[in-house]
């Protein structure tokens, strides 16, 4: 029976209905967007073809680069702070006795079923100069120097957006280690332990390793969100001040919707697609190691 | 196993392209839309009378007058006036989400068969000629006559395009204030630049932030305050824009916008006005967080009930211009109800939006505004701050056009937001301001139309 499901027949029939939806609504709705990025188009009517003027012209626009710019950080806390955070929050859950879990469980996941708009909202909310909560809390504990205007200096409006996303999220990705760390067979910790291993050494050796998988697919959906990075920035700052927390999805969104220069936005999409192809090329080659059977 | 990792790279890949897809097919749908005014009108089939015309008509619903139209008005009348006609009503949201919204439906063919248009996307609507031009149905059916200026109703090729009640014509910058935070300060009404400027000084130093504006996205310096600052230097500049004589880099433009710098630096708005949205910098006023809200004349009708809060103009820097001698005026001739030219209901949309625009009219009558569109209402009362609007209207000797509505293609229009907005962080000089803005100024299509 196994045999039958292992043939490339059987892999093709299984596969193929998810193929043709992906075909039909993912792939073939870029083709058209390919085209426009040649021409000189204002979202209803072309003015002709441009050949790649509306490449060279994003090329040279600083605020392509500043919205590759705050992608960038955003993907780099994603993975350097946020990845290594999820993963400590399931160790943690997995050692809570069974009714705090429960409850760690669903304040894991509570974030992320919110709308990012309330989610958003919220944020915008704690981050106010006069009577948010972060400054009020700052002021109160004899900081005032610290208090700042978070969302309308520059040099802090990226962070303070990412720090929001990922709170929303953080939870959910804990959540799929836990379920990782949950299918690892309780047998090895414990012939660990005779062998004197601490909780902090089993984690490392045991739980890290055989998570591989878990962590891949949590490391593709981390970079990927963060790189798509929406919804957040236009409801907390409309990428402002300027253009200064603009995303590079903002700012095709800005480019063709606000200033209605969709040749030149679907150019940023397709310089965006190849940004994305590059990174999970490079994802599969630093994650591609045999699966570990247990 | 190469197979299996062949669909795992095709899977990630097409993860990855999902997050990026965005409708794409614009020229597509516009092709079909693209039918002509009079095939649509010949076309519409007539309603059985029994039956209920369906039609979806969006509004803005961010504006707290239009929000009042709809809910006090257009609805509460509606079974009377049009008892054939069932509404889906959509709200619409406002400012940049209502705009990009309506391009999206206009792309995708799903325009609403009537909506509340506005000059920043309506020439986009009308270059794919969805937006229909009323011209013959209001003057076959002699709504037109209701109109005491019709013409004001002709956008620049001459077709009627928006049917407006003409309240916004009227609508103009104004700086609202609290008469007792004023007075408990010993401050008086600025009549210049500098005196306003004194006043805010005297006000922070009372621990009172002394004015709220919308600043998000750089709203108020794209509606009102880069002209309004133009202007009050001179008068003549902001003219000389608007018919493309002189650009960004004028010295009377640095000077203009050198004030909004100062304004930003010296502290006249509250903490993070870069990111204050228009509902909540309203609320900092009407919650006397403020002492002064600068906005438009369209607040007056809600202020109104607050006979403690007074308004004025914004101070001139010119000493041949008094303070009230000259203002902006919002108007437009593509501001107002629209309907959608490929409707099902061509002519039952037609009287949807008279409908509409009626009601809009009676609702600003009863306030007591001056309006294009007449009424049989017998205005009351006035309450003190709208006698004071109608003064100041009726006593300024120069009314100027907005500059970000008639001077401006979309891009301009939305660059002249972002980059103004940068303005109110405080760190961002007026020299870079012109710098950055007067290269897409160069750009502006307006102008080449």
């Amino acid at each position: 029976m196994e045999k039958h499901y292992r043939n490339k027949l059987s892999i093709f029939i299984f596969a193929f209905p998810g193929l043709l939806l992906f075909t039909i609504f993912t792939v073939y709705p870029i083709l058209p967007q390919i085209l426009i990025s040649f021409q000189k188009h204002d979202g209803f009517n072309s003015s002709g073809w441009v050949g790649f003027d509306n490449y060279i012209k994003v090329l040279r626009s600083a605020s392509f680069w500043r919205a590759n710019g705050n992608t960038l950080i955003i993907v780099l806390i994603s993975l350097l702070v946020a990845l290594p955070l999820s993963l400590l929050l399931a160790l943690a859950i997995d050692v809570q006795t069974p009714k705090t879990r429960n409850f760690f469980k669903f304040s894991s996941v509570f974030p992320a079923v919110l709308s990012v708009t309330v989610i958003s909202q919220m944020w915008v909310a704690m981050y106010e100069p006069q009577w948010g909560l972060i400054n009020s809390f700052l002021r109160s504990i004899g900081l005032e120097g610290w208090a700042h205007q978070w969302l309308t200096d520059k040099s802090t409006v990226v962070i303070c957006i990412t720090i929001a996303f990922l709170w929303q999220y953080i939870g959910l990705n804990a959540l799929l280690f836990y379920t990782g760390i949950k299918s690892i067979p309780k047998q090895y910790y414990e012939a660990a332990m005779i062998d004197g291993a601490n909780f902090f050494k089993a984690s490392f050796f045991i739980t890290i390793p055989l998570l591989t998988d878990v962590i891949k697919y949590v490391l593709i959906l981390s970079v990927l969100g963060s790189m798509s990075l929406f919804a957040h920035v236009r409801v907390m700052t409309s990428g402002g001040p300027g253009d200064s927390s603009r995303t590079v999805i903002y700012q095709m969104y800005y480019t063709a919707f606000s200033t209605s220069e969709f040749g030149v936005g679907s150019a940023i999409a397709v310089l965006f697609i190849i940004e994305c192809l590059f990174v999970t090329v490079l994802i599969n080659k630093f994650t591609a190691k045999e699966r570990i059977e247990f | 196993m190469k197979m299996k990792k062949q669909l795992s790279m095709f899977f990630t890949v097409a993860l990855a392209m999902s997050m990026i897809g965005c409708g794409g097919q614009k020229a597509e749908t516009n092709t079909k839309q693209a039918a002509p005014t009079e095939t649509s009108k010949t076309e519409t089939p007539k309603p059985a009378s029994e039956e209920k015309v369906k039609l979806r008509l969006m509004s803005l619903s961010t504006d707290e007058n239009q929000i009042k139209i709809l809910e006090n008005y257009i609805k509460k009348n509606l079974a009377a006036e049009l008892p054939n006609v069932e509404i889906e009503f959509e709200p619409g949201g406002g400012g940049e989400d209502y705009s990009n919204k309506l391009k999206t439906y206009n792309a995708s063919g799903d325009l609403p068969d009537v909506w509340y248009s506005e000059a920043g996307f309506a020439t986009a609507v009308i270059s794919a000629g969805n937006q229909l031009d009323y011209t013959q149905y209001i003057t076959d059916d002699s709504f037109i006559k209701n109109f005491a200026i019709p013409e004001a109703l002709k956008f620049s090729d001459g077709k009627i395009y928006a049917l407006s009640a003409g309240a916004d014509t009227y609508f103009t910058p104004r700086i609202f204030y609290h008469k007792d935070i004023f007075e408990q300060n010993g401050v008086a009404i600025p009549k210049t630049f500098d005196e306003f400027m004194a006043a805010c000084k005297t006000l922070k130093e009372k621990g009172i932030v002394p004015m709220s504006i919308m600043g998000k996205g750089g709203w108020a310096p794209q509606l009102y305050m880069v002209q309004t600052m133009i202007q009050s230097e001179d008068p003549q500049v902001a003219l000389d824009l608007l018919q493309n004589k002189t650009d960004f880099t004028n010295p009377v433009v640095l000077k203009a916008v050198k004030k909004i710098e100062t304004m930003a630096k010296e502290g006249v708005f509250p903490e993070g006005v870069a990111n204050l949205d228009y509902g909540p910098s309203l609320e900092l006023f009407t919650s006397k967080k403020t002492a002064m809200f600068g906005g438009f004349s369209w607040e007056t009708a809600n202020l109104s009930a607050d006979p403690n809060i007074g308004m004025f103009m914004w101070p001139t820097s010119n000493t041949q211009y008094a303070t009230e001698d000259v203002t902006q005026f919002w108007g437009s001739p593509l501001n107002g109800y629209a309907v959608n030219s490929n409707s099902k209901n061509v002519e039952m949309a037609v009287k949807l939006a008279e409908y509409c625009v009626s009601q809009e009219a009676l609702f600003y009558a009863e306030q007591g505004s001056k309006l294009n569109l007449q009424t049989n209402v017998k205005v009351g009362e006035q309450s003190e701050l709208m006698k004071e609007n109608i003064r100041l209207y009726e006593n300024t000797k120069l009314k100027i056009p907005t500059i970000f509505l008639n001077a401006m293609d979309a891009k301009t229009g939305t660059e002249f937001g972002t980059i103004g907005g940068n303005l109110l962080t405080g760190a961002y000089t007026a020299e870079q301001y012109v710098e950055d803005f007067n290269s897409i100024w160069q750009e502006n299509t307006w102008f080449k139309k």
